[in-house]
């Protein structure tokens, strides 16, 4: 097989995926009509990439071939799709049933950032520990689990600094650490794996060859196993911390902004709130 | 404490006539101005020692195959020179401009922790008596200033000239990081009111990074020479590749320090063009936030970039391209810092004064020192000029032309304030211009040298065509940059007895330092003046046109300074162990001969004192909730207790190593028990540290002197203890958990 067929043919149409980017529009468009503005663009660009994420050749790699592919769906899945979703959101007020409601457990959660930086950094950490790596290839069900329990806990991380309740915001400073501290710890990970002599995912080894498409990686691409491990190490030391570096000069740039003359996001909630009020007069 | 005032500016009257006098006054001096003045002196003394060294080199490389210093003395010769001009002459001339000026424009009485300021900088001469004593001890490091292994291992540096070098950057080392804890708290907690973070003056916002920096980077130094340390002295092999060792750690580890140094020593240079240029093109900073938020991310970036110094050393390609990509970036903040800079002289009214002049040189000269920067992160450029004078061009167009140049730009616009007298400009501008023409003939034909293939560190070279007339022509320019020097000490000399009596804002500036006399008093203002944007002063000169307010809004932070004090000492430990967990995961990831941790650890035994040392965390938390309650008694049996628990761990972690120790399994067996008793002596050192702390607390608490609240002392040490067993839980999964499942 060549590159090109291989790019062309490694596509899984899977009806699920395409159903949840379609209901995911659709529910924007019926909440907040439709005209272009930057929040659907958001969402679009979030749904986009998690089609691409999980339908396109990436995937294909991922199922057991290549640790690398296997990276850099984690760290979509983990650090791109979720920030992208939570920016489509409008901003809000914490619902009744979150703040007293059955839903009171989840607000519990989503007032602390500790729990949540830790399931954001745990949910690096956990599934490369080699026996969950490798069950995620083999098992169909564990895999899944993975690929939901990284959106999740994607979710939970980026929520305390741009989730839709600006009222349980971090504050700028706080966030900044927030995420300079999630960034060494994906680091040291990306280094470990980097210099790691032995195979943390040792399925990745010694792919079973279910397309034939072993040699084209190995001898085409120049991919060997130990390569790829390399690559797959540097994507979550490197680019990962780029992403959270982006989130921290996103921060900078709203404190600063709040010192301006401009609209700012730290008041909308109390801005939203007179809306409300003159809304229900 | 200070006042704010509604009035308009009233300066301290009373000068510095009050002041103690006498030699033993300077050595016993807390007082933030002395210290900063100490730093600037012993700084200056030893650039004269770096810049000779630096003559001495390049009269060896005048011309080809020359005798004048012998091989051995130039390795000497080089090694000092660099470890002299970074750790004894940039580090300590920024934090001494900073220790100085930091709390007069926040406004402040002094630094956070005066003592702890006097023990920063008294670090700093013994650090530098330590280096130079190898002369004595038989010869001074000879291994570059990065003591590459296995070129520093004993096999290879077989003189004490290493360990001396070693001592010293440990002493120094401290010494950094207790000065960037001071400046942290000093400038979080002793802010004027008002002076909210984002109207910090820019100096200052750059000042408070470089800290964060310096408390982040050293601790990979300092875990790397301690390796090299314990490999020399107790025949290990961290770093001796014949023994299973990684000479390419080293390098890692080096760089992990080595990047954000390069950074740390740019920094606060930037701050000081930040305030020199507006203040002489008589407008605010172009893009404020942007400058700001520029350095936080050159910060950010720095530490994920050093691998692009170790392109030579055959990574691959996957790390090439990242580090390569990565490094590239680096370039846009900074960009943006130089756009923002020309952007304020654009249209300014200028002012050509000797301190803008070498401003603008900085500008120009950094800049072709960051060009020439970024074609190193391109990697087969990198492999063909790397380590040749190519290299040595650009690391003196950045440190020289760039840092250097800032430091003198800040010395002639801040001179007046710490002297009370202006340094002539007739003489300011001679020197500016020898030290132009010196620093841009000494600097320039090195690029040229290096594409023609010139190494680095060679201490000849054979008569290749053009080569000795560019080496003569560099050695003139360092003469002459030397002669600049000469000028320099000449102005301030003369300036000091004979110079126009400065008044207390010669220069017309904005920031709160040129509110009070100058000198400034001791206790630096009677009355602070209001604060209601980033150039109080002008606000006050101008009530009817005052700056947009900015920065008045969001919640001020309430901030505590021992603990800001404690919390960025911990942030500093923690990188330290991250250093030394990683060697151990390093070393402990490939097969090896010899003991391994399932033959020698007890991993239950070793469970249950841990269990003691978690325990000991509940117990200190309950200690402090009894104070709060006054509850004394209770509050002292908790802390007795907590003792008793740390005590219980150390003598298990004793009973563990005495038990290794009898099956014949030392330190130097092999690198699992290397990096074991690294990694656990360096957390038992903490316990037993920590253990001290509380036993002092117990005995105040015995004699009373709690009582009175003070829960600030008991929080910070908490946090302390706190700290050593969450280390201690992670060092525990790392080496025991392993063998427990």
């Amino acid at each position: 097989m060549t590159t090109e067929q291989f790019f062309t043919s490694a596509w899984d149409w899977n009806p699920w995926v395409i159903a949840i980017c379609v209901i995911a529009i659709l529910i924007h468009v019926a909440r907040n009509g439709f005209h272009f503005s930057r929040k659907i663009g958001w969402l679009l660009a979030g749904t986009i990439i998690f089609f691409l994420t999980l339908a396109s050749p990436i995937d294909t790699l991922a199922n057991g071939y290549l640790f690398s592919a296997h990276m850099l769906q984690h760290l979509l899945l983990l650090l791109i799709i979720p920030p992208l979703i939570l920016l489509s959101l409008p901003p809000a007020t914490i619902p009744t049933s979150f703040q007293n409601g059955r839903w009171q457990w989840l607000n519990w959660i989503l007032r602390r950032p500790l729990i949540l930086w830790f399931l954001g950094v745990g949910g690096m950490w956990i599934w490369h520990a080699p026996a969950l790596c490798n069950a995620a290839v083999t098992n169909v069900w564990i895999h899944r689990l993975q690929y939901v329990s990284l959106l999740l806990m994607g979710f939970a991380f980026w929520w305390p600094i741009i989730g839709p309740w600006t009222k349980q915001r971090l504050s700028s400073l706080a966030g900044m650490i927030y995420l300079f501290s999630a960034c060494v710890g994906c680091t040291i990970l990306g280094i470990i794996l980097t210099f790691s002599p032995v195979e943390v995912c040792s399925i990745y080894l010694r792919p079973a060859d279910r397309l034939g498409i072993l040699s084209l990686i190995q001898n085409q691409w120049g991919l060997t196993p130990a390569k790829d491990q390399q690559l797959g190490g540097l994507l979550m030391w490197v680019p990962a911390c780029l992403i959270y570096f982006c989130g921290i000069l996103g921060l900078f740039a709203r404190w600063h902004g709040a010192a301006g003359d401009e609209t700012l996001i730290s008041e909308s909630p109390s801005k939203n709130a007179l809306m409300e009020k003159s809304h229900g007069r | 404490m200070n006042e704010t005032i509604k009035a308009p500016v009233l300066a301290a009257t009373s000068s510095a006539e009050n002041a103690p006098r006498g030699l033993f006054s300077w050595i016993a001096t807390v007082d933030h101005k002395r210290i900063g003045i100490l730093y600037l002196l012993t700084a200056l003394f030893f650039f004269l020692v770096g810049g000779i060294e630096a003559l001495l080199i390049r009269l060896q490389l005048a011309r080809p195959e020359n005798t004048f210093l012998s091989p051995e003395v130039y390795n000497q010769v080089f090694t000092m020179h660099g470890t002299t001009m970074v750790f004894l002459v940039v580090i300590p001339t920024l934090i001494g401009l900073a220790n100085y000026l930091i709390p007069l424009m926040i406004g402040a009485r002094d630094m956070a922790f005066p003592r702890l300021n006097a023990l920063s900088y008294w670090l700093l001469p013994c650090g530098g008596l330590l280096l130079h004593f190898s002369l004595l001890a038989g010869g001074a490091p000879a291994a570059g200033w990065f003591s590459y292994a296995p070129l520093s291992e004993t096999p290879y540096a077989s003189t004490q000239g290493m360990d001396y070098w070693i001592l010293a950057l440990l002493i120094l080392g401290v010494g950094s990081v207790a000065a960037s804890i001071n400046l942290i708290a000093t400038i979080l907690t002793l802010r004027a009111p008002g002076l909210t973070i984002r109207r910090l003056p820019l100096f200052i916002w750059m000042i408070l990074v470089n800290s964060f920096m310096i408390i982040l980077a050293l601790p990979a130094l300092n875990a790397a020479i301690v390796m090299l340390f314990i490999d020399r002295h107790l025949g290990t092999n961290f770093f001796q590749a014949a023994h299973g060792g990684s000479t390419l750690l080293w390098q890692h580890f080096f760089w992990a320090f080595g990047h954000p140094e390069v950074y740390i020593m740019a920094i606060p240079a930037f701050g000081i063009i930040s305030e020199v240029i507006p203040v002489f093109s008589r407008r605010p900073i172009f893009g404020y936030e942007f400058v700001a938020a520029s350095t936080v991310a050159i910060g950010l970036l720095s530490f994920g970039v050093w691998a692009h110094h170790m392109f030579a050393v055959g990574m691959g390609h996957p790390m090439d391209l990242f580090f390569a990509a990565a490094s590239m970036m680096i370039a846009v903040p900074t960009g943006i810092k130089v756009f923002a800079w020309s952007a304020t002289l654009w249209g300014g009214s200028i002012r050509l004064t000797t301190a803008l002049l070498f401003a603008v040189a900085f500008l120009i000269q950094f800049t072709i020192g960051g060009l020439s920067g970024i074609t190193f992160a391109v990697v087969p450029i990198d492999w063909q000029v790397t380590d040749t004078y190519y290299l040595v061009a650009h690391f003196h167009y950045v440190l020289f032309g760039g840092s250097f140049f800032a430091v003198f730009a800040g010395l002639y616009y801040w001179f007046p304030k710490m002297s009370g007298r202006m340094l002539s400009e007739r003489l300011g501008k001679l020197n500016f211009w020898l030290a132009v023409i010196g620093f841009n003939t000494a600097f320039f034909v090195q690029h040229f040298l290096g594409l023609m293939g010139m190494r680095r560190r060679v201490y000849t070279y054979p008569d290749l065509p053009g080569w000795g007339a560019l080496n003569l022509i560099s050695t003139i320019g360092a003469f002459l940059l030397g002669i600049s020097v000469l000028v320099l000490l000449w102005n301030v000399a003369v300036s000091l007895r004979r110079g126009k009596p400065a008044g207390d804002n010669p220069w017309n500036a904005w920031t709160l330092e040129w509110a009070t006399t100058s000198p400034p008093p001791v206790q630096n203002f009677n009355q602070v003046p209001p604060v209601h944007g980033r150039r109080p002063l002008w606000d006050l000169a101008h009530p009817e046109n005052p700056d947009r307010s900015a920065g008045n809004r969001g919640a001020e932070m309430n901030l505590e300074k021992n603990r800001v004090g404690m919390v960025s000492f911990l942030i500093s430990e923690s990188f330290f162990f991250v250093m030394l967990i990683l060697a151990y995961l390093f070393y402990n990831s490939r097969a090896m001969n010899g003991p391994t941790p399932a033959s020698m650890l007890d991993p239950q035994r070793t469970g249950i004192f841990t269990l003691c040392l978690l325990a000991s965390s509940v117990t200190f938390w309950l200690a402090d909730k009894m104070l709060k309650a006054r509850k004394h008694s209770a509050f002292r049996w908790l802390l007795a207790l907590t003792i008793l628990l740390g005590i219980i761990f150390v003598v298990g972690q004793g009973r563990e190593y005495l038990r290794i120790f009898h099956s014949g399994v030392m330190v130097n067996s092999n690198l699992f028990a290397t990096t074991f008793f690294t990694l656990t002596g360096f957390h038992g050192l903490h316990v037993c540290v920590g253990v001290i702390a509380l036993l002092i607390l117990l005995g105040l608490a015995f004699a009373g002197d709690l009582n009175e609240g003070r829960r600030e002392a008991i929080r910070s040490i908490g946090y302390y203890w706190h700290f050593v067993d969450a280390v201690w839980l992670v060092v525990f999964s790392v080496i025991y958990l392993k063998l427990l499942l």
